[in-house]
């Protein structure tokens, strides 16, 4: 594309803007006055429920009962179990750093320096290798804590990363292989794909769970915690796969061709051409399927994992704090909130930096 | 939905599970070997917690009535409960985990129905707890007996077995009452406490449960006939004869302690000087109840020595040691008014 100067569109003051586009007729200033009452309003109550009437402190809870706004004294007492589900209280520091280490691996993966199969790869075994040590246990006099103690954060952020992990790699299969030119294989791939995207994700967790110990031998079982993580794993990838070729089939053919004459082998024109192209055409579609997969995750509680929406409902769920569930569920939700809105914050940024060059 | 969904997908796990109806079914004396040679025994817990059967205390480990009884099974095979590995699992998940082998045992407040004791594969212990469907009123009303509420109102779960319950109770002793109902439970018990309805009506641990987070506990009381009862038991998979027999007599020692009075405190006492030969038996001091269950001698020891006797059980978790300070009512031994029935050592 060529770099024609255009001149900038006329700059409207932002006083100007407002006046024109709230205040222009007097049924105009009524409806923008009585919302931005109603806004503040509700923002007033807002504030003061979580912040100017709460009360604070475990030790405080006694107030809770007269206290007009939240209890946070419950996410006091009770933050422990929210983070760390049923891992043992004395080994919470282990919890803590393999929790540090695998979003410090996440987010080293988004930095553009590492982009390269090989640091990817060194990366993320170095991360999930410390991560399992820390949580698992076992060696250099480490307690071993099997997975079914896991839970709270750190258990989320492992099912996330791990299905991740295993879903990019096998979207990308997939997504190669649907498009592939050999009828077999297309076909297959496309029977593989769609009969995965036709299932609900809870039928594949609970059959992953539950049905696959009386179809798999013994020793093909391995824990319920990875069986499942296998099976997320593939939905993932179903959907992620069409994400990617929905990329690929944006690029002309003519480049493939051009990439064949100048003697590229298929590696090369995979790896030079179609997927750089492919991630930058859908990288919205793509994140987007990460966001939907984090927030996915909770749905596990449902086959028996105490992942962070399970550890709060049994932080609340005691006689003492029956009664502050809201106040959890907000908890929680800034938790994901916090995730969610950085995972989309850096697809924002990826989308403006691959722009680079692009016209 | 999701309460759709999850017993269709249950049902169709049962379903899939019978297909290979050889695994899902146990031989005799199979779960204690399969037990002993894994060194630990998987006992249901629950994704989240249901109080006070399974709850998470504030050091993240695993409490409650359920639980409890968890750990007794585990001293009774192992003499310790350093050996019991709690397994969450949901609701929709406790059976088909159970025959897949995930579980040994599911202790979770679960119903004993024919459905489930015929169709699914399923065997039950005799049942540990009565759950007594019971309404919640004020104590102002001055009375708690069902005609206090004529011209009343109750909130209720909408659609739920306890509305019709309710709805059948009171029409049948000729008591008009208003029914409001609302979809979940929250919504419920906020209008109760909100003073919409005059009573509320609900499972009784659960309604214990409630009650604890009104303003003023004390300000509330259960009314004084309930409106049904559920028997609770363990399952377990069936044709595990030996198992069941082990699960039984592990609720039965702890029953049988309570009303020979052998608590935790004083269980060596009465090793050391036995009242008579059933305690005799039941402490191990001779012997007999440990090799017809292939367990040792003093496990009813242990179990009483560790974990308690039933009426400790109760009072800690559910009764007057707890937060929740139910009555014990119908789950107190039929000679303090209740219907447990300790069976016989002989």
């Amino acid at each position: 594309m060529s770099e024609t100067a255009y001149p900038a569109p006329p700059q409207t003051p932002f006083a100007t803007s407002v006046r024109k586009s709230l205040f222009s007729s007097p049924l105009d200033c009524l409806v923008t006055v009585v919302c931005a009452v109603l806004l503040c309003l509700l923002l007033y109550h807002l504030v003061d429920w979580a912040f100017l009437s709460s009360i604070w402190t475990e030790e405080d809870e006694p107030l809770c009962k007269e206290a007009s706004g939240a209890c946070w004294s419950v996410i006091d007492a009770r933050h422990r179990i929210i983070f760390f589900g049923l891992f043992p209280f004395e080994e919470h520091w282990r919890s803590t750093v393999a929790c540090i280490v695998m979003i410090a691996t996440i987010v080293a993966s988004c930095v553009p320096w590492f982009w390269s199969g090989l640091k990817l790869s060194v990366l993320w075994i170095t991360g999930f290798a410390i991560f399992y040590l820390l949580m698992h246990g076992g060696l250099f006099g480490l307690s071993v804590i099997t997975p079914e103690r896991w839970g709270g954060l750190a258990l989320t952020i492992f099912i996330f990363a791990a299905v991740s992990l295993i879903g990019m790699p096998l979207s990308i299969v997939l997504a190669l292989g649907r498009r592939s030119r050999l009828p077999v294989i297309a076909r297959l791939v496309g029977l593989f794909i769609d009969f995965f995207r036709s299932l609900p994700l809870l039928t594949i967790l609970f059959t992953a769970a539950v049905i696959t110990p009386f179809l798999l031998p013994g020793w093909l079982q391995g824990d319920k915690l990875y069986r499942v993580i296998v099976g997320f794993a593939i939905f993932f990838a179903a959907y992620q796969a069409e994400n990617i070729r929905a990329g690929l089939q944006a690029i002309p053919a003519g480049q493939d061709e051009a990439g064949k004459t100048l003697g590229l082998n298929y590696m090369q024109r995979v790896t030079r051409i179609q997927l750089p192209q492919a991630f930058r055409n859908s990288l919205p579609a793509i994140v987007n399927q990460f966001v939907i997969t984090f927030k996915e995750t909770s749905i596990v509680t449902i086959v028996g994992f105490f992942e962070i929406l399970a550890s709060g409902s049994a932080a609340f769920g005691t006689g003492k704090w029956t009664h502050h569930y809201i106040e959890v569920y907000v908890f929680i939700g800034l938790i994901y909130f916090i995730f969610v809105f950085s995972l989309s914050r850096y697809g924002a940024y990826l989308e403006k930096k691959l722009r680079v060059g692009h016209g | 939905m999701k309460k759709q969904i999850l017993p269709t997908l249950a049902a169709s796990a049962i379903a899939a599970v019978s297909l290979f109806a050889s695994t899902g079914h146990a031989a005799n004396g199979d779960t204690l070997k399969a037990v002993q040679d894994r060194g630990s025994l998987l006992c249901s817990g629950h994704n989240g917690s249901f109080p006070p059967f399974v709850q998470v205390t504030d050091d993240n480990k695993w409490s409650g009535y359920d639980i409890d009884y968890c750990r007794a099974l585990s001293v009774a095979v192992f003499g310790s409960d350093e050996s019991l590995k709690i397994v969450p699992i949901s609701w929709a998940q406790r059976f088909p985990s159970l025959q897949s082998g995930d579980i040994d045992v599911v202790i979770k407040a679960t119903g004993w129905t024919m459905g489930r004791d015929t169709e699914l594969g399923i065997q039950f212990s005799v049942p540990y707890f009565v759950g007594a469907t019971n309404v919640m009123m004020p104590k102002e009303l001055g009375s708690t007996a069902p005609e206090t509420l004529d011209g009343g109102s109750l909130c209720a779960n909408a659609g739920t077995s306890t509305e019709r319950l309710a709805a059948n109770f009171f029409k049948s002793r000729g008591i008009e009452i208003e029914m409001i109902t609302f979809e979940k439970s929250e919504e419920t018990r906020e209008a109760y406490f909100a003073g919409r309805c005059d009573s509320l009506v609900g499972w009784g641990p659960n309604l214990a449960v409630t009650r604890q987070s009104a303003e003023n506990p004390d300000d509330h009381a259960m009314m004084d006939v309930a409106l049904a009862l559920e028997p609770e038991s363990a399952a377990m998979r069936q044709g595990d004869d030996n198992w069941v027999d082990i699960v039984n007599w592990m609720f039965a020692a702890t029953w049988i302690a309570e009303s020979h009075g052998i608590n935790s405190s004083n269980v060596d006492e009465h090793k050391a000087n036995p009242a008579d030969s059933t305690v005799e038996k039941l402490l191990g001091v001779t012997p007999g109840i440990g090799e017809r269950l292939g367990l040792s001698d003093d496990w009813a020891y242990n179990v009483i020595k560790q974990v308690g006797n039933s009426a400790e059980i109760f009072d800690r978790n559910i009764g007057a040691g707890s937060v929740y300070g139910l009555d014990r009512g119908l789950n107190a031994l039929w000679s303090d008014g209740g219907v447990i029935v300790p069976m016989i050592l002989d």
